[in-house]
């Protein structure tokens, strides 16, 4: 019976795949956005995994700090690619 | 005095903040802030060489716990090829936004652009490195988008996307590698690292992100956009600087975390990527219609040579044919950096006299800005790799190691690179040395010209007569 | 027992998480797309609680999915209707792709599976643990980031700031607001002095539980939000220098503390002990308001429609 570690572990693999695979594959930007951001829950998944030993054991705080990290860097360029989206599609009128 | 490693972060830094709250006096911080870093590089170039490579645990915390930030001869290189580098761009800068509202933009994004290119040079720390990257290509980006041209900030977007993409499948890898190991200290990590199926699939996607990144053909159709659209003094920095970054990455992946990791298919296939880098990206230069198209096919074509060098760096027996690969190698980083910003600069005078940088309307030229010819000349010398330039002592040794490793396919992929550089390069010169009068405006302001010239003048003189020192150095200090 | 009932609730996390993912990657509607998206970043904030990482359940569920969602949702209704947003690569090429990915994700997976014999990572843990009486907080995950890796925590600030100059660079953007109907005014009214409330709370108790500068500072930029969605006209912007400055403020005084370190010890970000507690604390401080000037920033598009009737910027 596989652990929760393992389970999510894998589950973050297989979404950073998924995420991969329709970032390279979409054309659209807010799709590829979608999809890279998903990519990122995976990674993030994987590591928060690694930090669980189980229910009555205290998680390792080192990974849970990067990927703090992680989310906060991830939405910064959520932001700018919006940003640049939306300038892009502005630039169209004039 | 191990204060010098985290000044040359925290001073571009600092600059960026005060050029963020006080735009007004952007130019005046930004040239302070640059000279400054460059300064704190100085000061590491005395430690380096009084006490030899070093490291320094930020906050005091052991490394594993903490972050660790480490010297040595490399990266004390190519901290001074971006302090130099930056120094001469900025003083072009200085005058080249002729908006003001650009201008303020510019000098906080460009001053975090530094600081992160320092920080990554000195960083030894897997997940540090990915916060690094991040601030780069986050600032390198929005620099891109500065122009506000519509092809611009599309290049922009394209660049941002495929910077993300390439930075998840990095730190995937750092993430199995601390699930693995419990560390994410670059020498813990190396201590850790082998034959096995952790190190290589980790080797694997950090190597693919990375290259990506560093758009090695055919990851390459990002670059020429983002690189030609950008303003002058952007374009120069991402195609001298921010490109070397990757390179960089990949390199110490290699030789220090995954040594005993790396396969020879994983190294053939890089070796014929950049075979191919060659190849396209120099026939794509001697296609395009305009100089900064040039300009950046030409980036992909170089890109192409350093991991050529690179991968037979890794498969040459040790021994002193490849301690003299590794010295050819970063001469040749080290002379891009040089030959393309100041290409770049160039083709920016040219483009504020001219209106636009089409080669086929470049006649007169030479005429009427003579020193920005001769920069565009003396840079194609070290583009071409001919002698005095650094390149050639690069290229020599890099077809000597091909030669004597019986790899004659590189051989000749790089003797046609270096013909089809040589007639770009020509090309241009033929046009730019053409008869018919332009109607370019003379210049007398040596802020615009100058940089330019002095950065080729590095690149073809001060790196070809001047660099014997770089192999026991880089031997010495590694 | 137990643990079997946990392993099905497990099962059942992991197929909604797949399926919301492949919805929010492959849904035809792009607004369904998103939509999808932002509920799987409620369920992935689930799945962090599940695994002891409530720090970052409260991120994922203020930042990752409701700040990047609101964010998802204002480009979303600024696109033409015409836009088409269903075009993808070719058959051929999904396919070869989708052949490499799977090829990448078996690796890692095996690699994975290779490291959940035997893991190493147990020692840092400890580690933290042992050194934790020296950082100035209790929270182990707040010491890690302010502490122990403090630098990168600096140079995620500066990524953020970095990220909303690029915005601030392109120019004004098209208004993202609509003002909200009466009703959802007044249920706003009510809501703003409680997400201020949570956020002073998160960033107090960040020092020895769960929460921190950017639960915080999401929370109070999700305020912000509300207030301006709401068209309060009692909530008034800071001017255009005055919120820069804020924006500022976080990096500056994080980069400050990180000079004078240097200076005093020569070792940047060395945090004396007895005086980490409290630099730790300044330092969130300025950085909850600096995040928070950010994230509202960026969810204006750099420029708060105010900024161009009121003053008069140097583009306008």
């Amino acid at each position: 019976m596989p652990d929760a570690a393992t389970l999510y572990g894998l589950l973050g693999i297989v979404l950073a795949g998924l995420g991969a695979h329709a970032a390279i594959v979409q054309r659209d930007s807010i799709r590829r956005l979608l999809a890279i951001n998903v990519m990122g829950v995976g990674v993030f998944l994987v590591l928060i995994a690694t930090a669980y030993f189980g229910p009555n054991q205290d998680p390792d705080p080192i990974p849970h700090a990067l990927v703090l990290t992680g989310i906060v860097v991830a939405v910064a360029a959520t932001a700018l690619a919006l940003a640049l989206l939306r300038a892009f599609e502005r630039s169209d009128d004039e | 005095m191990n204060e010098s490693m985290s000044l040359t972060i925290i001073l571009p830094l600092l600059g960026a903040l005060l050029a963020a709250a006080w735009p007004r006096r952007g130019v005046f911080i930004g040239i302070t802030a640059v000279l400054l870093s460059g300064l704190a590089v100085g000061w590491l170039w005395f430690s380096l060489l009084a006490d030899g490579p070093s490291h320094q645990a930020l906050g005091g915390w052991d490394p594993g716990l903490g972050i660790r930030l480490q010297v040595d001869a490399l990266s004390i290189l190519m901290l001074s090829m971006t302090a130099l580098v930056a120094l001469a761009v900025s003083v072009y800068a200085s005058h080249y936004f002729t908006r003001r509202s650009q201008a303020e933009r510019f000098w906080p994004l460009w001053l975090l652009m530094i600081a992160a290119l320092n920080g990554l040079f000195l960083a030894g720390d897997l997940f540090n490195l990915y916060v690094t990257l991040e601030l780069l290509s986050l600032s390198a980006v929005a620099l891109t988008a500065l122009g506000g041209k519509r092809a611009g900030i599309a290049a922009a977007l394209r660049y941002l996307m495929i910077g993300l993409l390439g930075s998840m499948g990095y730190l995937a890898g750092v993430a199995l590698l601390y699930s693995a190991f419990g560390t994410l200290d670059m020498q813990q990590v190396a201590a850790q690292t082998g034959d096995d199926p952790v190190s290589q699939a980790a080797l694997i996607v950090m190597t693919a992100g990375l290259l990506l990144k560093s758009a090695l053909f055919p990851l390459h159709f990002w670059l020429p956009p983002a690189h030609s659209n950008a303003p002058a003094p952007v374009s120069a920095g991402l195609s001298a600087l921010v490109v070397k970054a990757g390179f960089y990455l990949v390199l110490r992946l290699w030789t220090e975390v995954f040594p005993d990791t790396l396969s020879t298919q994983g190294v053939t296939l890089v070796a014929v990527l950049g075979g191919g880098a060659i190849l396209w990206g120099s026939w794509q230069a001697l296609q395009a219609e305009r100089l900064k198209l040039l300009a950046a096919y030409s980036t992909v074509a170089q890109l192409g040579y350093l991991f050529v060098a690179l991968a037979l760096f890794m498969s040459a027996p040790p021994g002193v044919a490849r301690e003299l690969l590794f010295g050819a190698l970063v001469l040749m980083a080290l002379t891009h950096a040089f030959a393309k910003s100041s290409l770049f600069l160039a083709i920016g005078v040219i483009q504020h006299r001219a209106g636009h940088d089409r080669i086929a309307e470049l006649d007169g030229t030479a005429q009427r800005l003579p020193a920005t010819t001769f920069a565009i000349a003396l840079a194609g010398v070290a583009l071409i790799g001919l002698p005095p330039s650094g390149a050639f002592l690069g290229k020599w040794r890099l077809l000597y190691s091909a030669i004597s490793l019986d790899q004659w396919l590189l051989v000749v992929v790089i003797g046609i690179g270096s013909l089809l550089a040589a007639a770009y390069v020509f090309r241009v010169l033929g046009h730019a040395f053409g008869r018919s009068a332009l109607s370019v405006q003379a210049i007398h302001s040596v802020h615009e010209e100058w940089p330019a010239l002095l950065l080729a003048l590095t690149a073809t003189l001060l790196l070809g007569f001047g660099s014997a020192w770089i192999w026991p150095f880089l031997e010495h200090m590694a | 027992m137990k643990a079997g009932a946990l392993l099905y609730l497990d099962l059942i996390m992991v197929i909604l998480m797949l399926v919301l993912a492949i919805g929010a990657l492959h849904a035809r509607s792009l607004r369904h797309a998103v939509i999808l998206f932002i509920v799987f970043g409620l369920v992935v904030a689930l799945a962090w609680a599940r695994l002891r990482a409530p720090d970052i359940a409260l991120a994922e569920a203020a930042i990752g999915s409701g700040l990047a969602g609101a964010l998802l949702l204002a480009a979303l209704r600024d696109r033409r209707p015409g836009d088409d947003a269903t075009r993808r690569a070719p058959v051929w090429q999904s396919v070869a792709v989708g052949g490499l990915v799977t090829a990448l994700v078996v690796l890692l997976a095996w690699a994975f599976l290779e490291v959940q014999g035997g893991r190493a990572n147990e020692p840092l843990a400890n580690i933290v643990q042992a050194t934790l009486h020296e950082s100035g907080v209790s929270n182990p995950v707040t010491a890690v980031l302010l502490n122990f890796r403090a630098y990168d925590t600096l140079l995620e600030l500066t990524v953020l700031l970095a990220a909303l100059l690029g915005v601030m660079s392109l120019g004004p953007q098209r208004s993202p607001m609509r003002a909200a109907e009466p009703m959802a005014a007044g249920l706003i009214g009510w809501l703003i002095p409680l997400l201020i409330l949570a956020g002073g709370y998160l960033l107090w108790v960040g020092a020895h539980a769960p929460g921190g500068a950017f639960q915080a500072g999401a929370l109070l930029a999700a305020a912000a939000v509300l207030a301006h969605l709401g068209g309060r006209r009692e909530f008034q912007l800071p001017g255009h220098t005055r919120l820069r400055l804020l924006a500022v403020a976080g990096c500056a005084v994080f980069t400050l503390v990180g000079v004078s370190t240097l200076l005093g010890s020569g070792v940047l970000l060395q945090l004396p002990s007895d005086w980490a507690g409290g630099l730790i604390l300044l330092i969130e401080l300025f950085a909850t308001a600096s995040i928070a000037t950010a994230l509202f920033l960026v969810y204006l598009g750099g420029h708060p429609p105010s900024w161009n009737s009121r003053e008069v910027h140097p583009d306008a």
